[in-house]
C-alpha cells in the first residue's frame, strides 16, 4: 500500500473530525488529522478525545533526527495552524557556551549543529509555544506554571514529564513521541487509549521496597523500569520515608524516580502507596488482582549500580567535568547542592571545587535563585556554573565520546558516556578532584 | 525449516529481510543516536544497555523486539533514518505496539514518504523463536515466516 493511500478509518470519528479528514479545512489539516487517526488505529483506540490543557513537547532542538524538519514546521505555519492550547518545551540546547567549559572545537561543532536553532524557535512560537522562555523539563514547577490538573487529557511527550504528569499530578497522557506530540496538539485531539483509560491505569506490578533507608531515586527508578518496562507499578515501602503531602522533598524524589523509570523502561505511570493521588484515592484497589511482585532491597540496587559499564577512554581517569540537573532541578535541590558543596569545601579549607561543574534548572527557577541570592553566591564562589540548557543535547554525540564525565543522572548515563554516582559521592569527588 | 507466526499489520507490506533480535525493550533513541548525525549505510546500535544489539548494524534489517523504551525524542528518529538511507526494513513487535513506536513510525510513513513495515502482536513465542540472522518473510496480512537453513 502506498504511504499516501487513505483507507476508511477503523476508528469512530465525530462529524467534525470526519470533515477535517475529508479535507474541509485544506490539505495540511487533513494530513495532520490523518496522522492522528492512524495513530489511534495503531493504538486500538475506539475514538479520539479532546485535549483539555496546555502541552509539553520534547522537540526543543533543531537537530535533524530529534526535531521535525524546518520544512515540515514551515508547512504547518504556512497553513495557519497552531496548537489548541499553548505549550512548553524541553530545555534549550546548551548554547550558553561559557557555562559548559567547552573547547574551541566543541563550540565550532555546536555552532554547526544548531545553526537553524533561532529559525526553529521562531517557528515553534508561531505554532503555539507559550513564550520565549518556556524551555524546561520541569514545566510543572510552580515558577514555570504548566501544571496540569487531575483528570486533564493531554498529549505530552518527554518521558520524564509524561510520567510525572500521570503519576504525581493525576493527569492523563500517553508517552507520545516527538512530532506526533505536536500534531496531536494542533489537531486538539488524542486517541482514547492506554493511559487515558481507567483500566490501563491499574498497577500490574507491586514493587515492594524493603531497604532500611530511603533508596536513591535514580537507582530505584532504574531498577523498576528495567523490570516492568511499560507496565504500571505500585511502589510500596516508600511511605516509610516520604510525606503524603507532596512537599518539595517528596515532589523532587518522585520526579527523579519517575525519570529513571521512564529511561530504563517505558514507564508512563506509577503509583506510590499512600502518596500519589490515585493510590491515595483507591488504596490497594489500584493494584490489579493478577499483579506480579518484585522485591527491591539493598542487594538489588547495589547489583544494578555495579552493572553500569564505565565507558570512559581511560577508566582510571580523573573526572574532567560534572553535569547535574538532568532532569532540571528545583530551587530546593539547588540549595542542597549549594549547602553540601560549601560544607565540604569548608571541611577541607578549600575555596573552589576541582571538577568543572554545570548545574541545570529551568530559566524561571534560576531567576528565583538570583532573586534569593545566598545559594547563588555560594555556588558561584565554589566555581559551579548554572545553565537553563540540557546536558544531554551536548553529549549524546561525538563531542565528548569517551570523556571522563560524571553525573547523578540515570538518564544522562543512559544516553552518553557519563559515569553515574550518587549525590553525596559527587560532592566528595567535586571537592577532592578524583574518584 | 519454516516457522510461521501471525500478527497485526500496523503498517502493512510484503518484504523479505534478515532478523536482528532484542529480547529486552528496544530503546529507540539510545540505539540510533549515533546513526542520525550523518549519511551512512550503517546504523550501528549504540545502546550499551542492550546486550543483544549493542554494536550490531540495524540498517535494512528486520528488527524483532517486545516493545520500545526510553526517551520520547525517539519519535523523530525514524523520519531521519529514512532520509539518511540507513533505516531498518521492518519492525516486528511481540507485544501490542507502544505509543512511542507507533507515533514515530506513522509520522515517518505519512510525512517522509517511505514505509518501514510494522507488524505487532506476534506473541511471546515469536520472540522466543527468532534469532539473529534468520531470514524473515513478511506478508501484507501480518503473516511472518522465519526461514532457517542452519541447525
Amino acid at each position: 500500500m502506498a504511504p499516501d493511500a487513505a483507507p476508511a478509518p477503523n476508528i469512530r470519528l465525530t462529524p467534525e473530525e470526519e470533515a477535517v479528514l475529508a479535507g474541509s479545512e485544506g490539505p495540511v489539516p487533513q494530513k495532520v488529522m490523518r496522522t492522528v487517526v492512524r495513530y489511534g488505529e495503531a493504538l486500538g483506540a475506539e475514538r479520539l478525545v479532546d485535549i483539555s490543557g496546555d502541552g509539553h513537547l520534547v522537540i526543543a532542538y533543531a537537530i535533524p533526527g530529534i526535531a521535525p524538519s524546518l520544512e515540515m514546521l514551515e508547512e504547518l505555519v504556512a497553513a495557519g495552524l497552531r496548537t489548541k492550547f499553548p505549550f512548553t518545551l524541553d530545555p534549550r540546547p546548551p548554547l550558553d557556551y561559557d557555562n559548559w567549559a567547552l573547547n574551541g572545537w566543541q563550540v565550532e561543532v555546536l555552532d554547526g549543529m544548531y545553526r537553524d536553532q533561532a529559525r526553529y524557535e521562531d517557528l515553534l512560537l508561531r505554532l503555539g509555544l507559550r513564550d520565549a522562555e518556556a524551555y524546561t523539563c520541569r514545566p510543572f514547577l510552580e515558577e514555570v506554571g504548566n501544571t496540569p490538573k487531575r483528570g486533564d487529557v493531554l498529549a505530552w511527550s518527554e518521558s520524564a514529564c509524561v510520567v510525572y504528569a500521570n503519576s504525581v499530578l493525576g493527569a492523563r497522557t500517553n508517552r507520545n513521541g516527538a512530532i506526533m506530540d505536536l500534531l496531536c496538539n494542533i489537531a486538539g485531539k488524542v486517541p482514547l487509549s492506554s493511559l487515558l483509560e481507567d483500566g490501563a491505569r491499574r498497577a500490574t506490578w507491586c514493587i515492594d521496597v524493603r531497604t532500611a533507608e530511603l533508596p536513591l531515586p535514580q537507582l530505584l527508578g532504574a531498577a523498576i523500569g528495567r523490570r516492568v518496562l511499560a507496565d504500571v507499578p505500585l511502589v510500596t515501602g516508600l511511605e516509610r520515608f516520604l510525606s503524603a503531602g507532596l512537599d518539595a522533598p517528596t515532589r523532587d524524589y518522585l520526579n527523579e524516580m519517575g525519570t529513571a523509570c521512564a529511561t530504563a523502561g517505558a514507564v508512563g505511570l506509577f503509583h506510590v502507596e499512600g502518596i500519589t493521588p490515585e493510590a491515595v484515592a483507591q488504596g490497594m484497589d489500584v493494584l490489579a488482582a493478577d499483579h506480579r511482585t518484585y522485591v527491591i532491597d539493598e542487594v538489588v540496587l547495589a547489583d544494578l549500580a555495579t552493572s553500569y559499564p564505565v565507558l570512559w577512554r581511560d577508566p582510571e581517569a580523573r573526572p574532567e567535568k560534572c553535569y547535574l540537573g538532568c532532569p532540571h532541578i528545583s530551587l530546593e535541590q539547588i540549595e542542597w547542592w549549594a549547602r553540601s558543596i560549601k560544607a565540604a569545601l569548608r571541611e577541607r579549607a578549600q575555596a573552589h571545587i576541582k571538577v568543572p561543574t554545570t548545574l541545570c534548572a529551568a530559566p524561571q527557577t534560576l531567576a528565583r535563585l538570583g532573586a534569593d541570592g545566598s545559594a547563588l553566591r555560594d555556588l558561584e564562589a565554589a566555581g559551579v556554573r548554572l545553565s537553563a540548557g540540557c546536558p544531554m543535547q551536548l553529549f549524546d554525540n561525538d563531542l565528548a565520546a569517551g570523556s571522563a564525565i560524571i553525573t547523578n543522572s540515570t538518564k544522562l548515563r543512559t544516553y552518553t558516556n557519563a559515569r553515574f554516582f550518587p549525590d553525596r559521592r559527587i560532592v566528595e569527588i567535586l571537592v577532592g578532584g578524583e574518584i | 525449516m519454516l516457522l510461521t507466526f501471525k500478527g497485526r499489520p500496523v503498517l502493512p507490506g510484503n518484504l523479505t529481510g534478515v532478523a536482528v533480535v532484542s529480547h529486552g525493550g528496544f530503546n529507540i533513541y539510545a540505539s540510533f543516536f549515533e546513526s542520525i548525525h550523518g549519511p551512512s549505510d550503517e546504523a550501528i546500535c549504540a545502546d550499551s544497555g542492550n546486550g543483544d544489539l549493542f554494536g550490531r548494524d540495524l540498517a535494512d534489517k528486520v528488527i524483532c523486539v517486545p516493545s520500545t523504551t526510553g526517551s520520547t525524542s525517539g519519535g523523530a528518529v525514524w523520519q531521519r533514518l529514512i532520509e539518511m538511507g540507513n533505516a531498518p526494513r521492518a519492525m516486528l513487535f511481540s507485544k501490542a505496539i507502544d505509543s512511542l513506536a507507533a507515533g514515530g513510525l506513522i509520522v515517518a510513513d505519512l510525512w517522509a514518504g517511505r514505509r518501514i513495515v510494522v507488524v505487532d502482536r506476534l506473541g511471546d513465542a515469536f520472540l522466543e523463536t527468532v534469532v539473529h540472522g534468520d531470514a524473515i518473510t513478511i506478508g501484507e496480512d501480518g503473516g511472518v515466516v522465519i526461514r532457517r537453513t542452519r541447525a
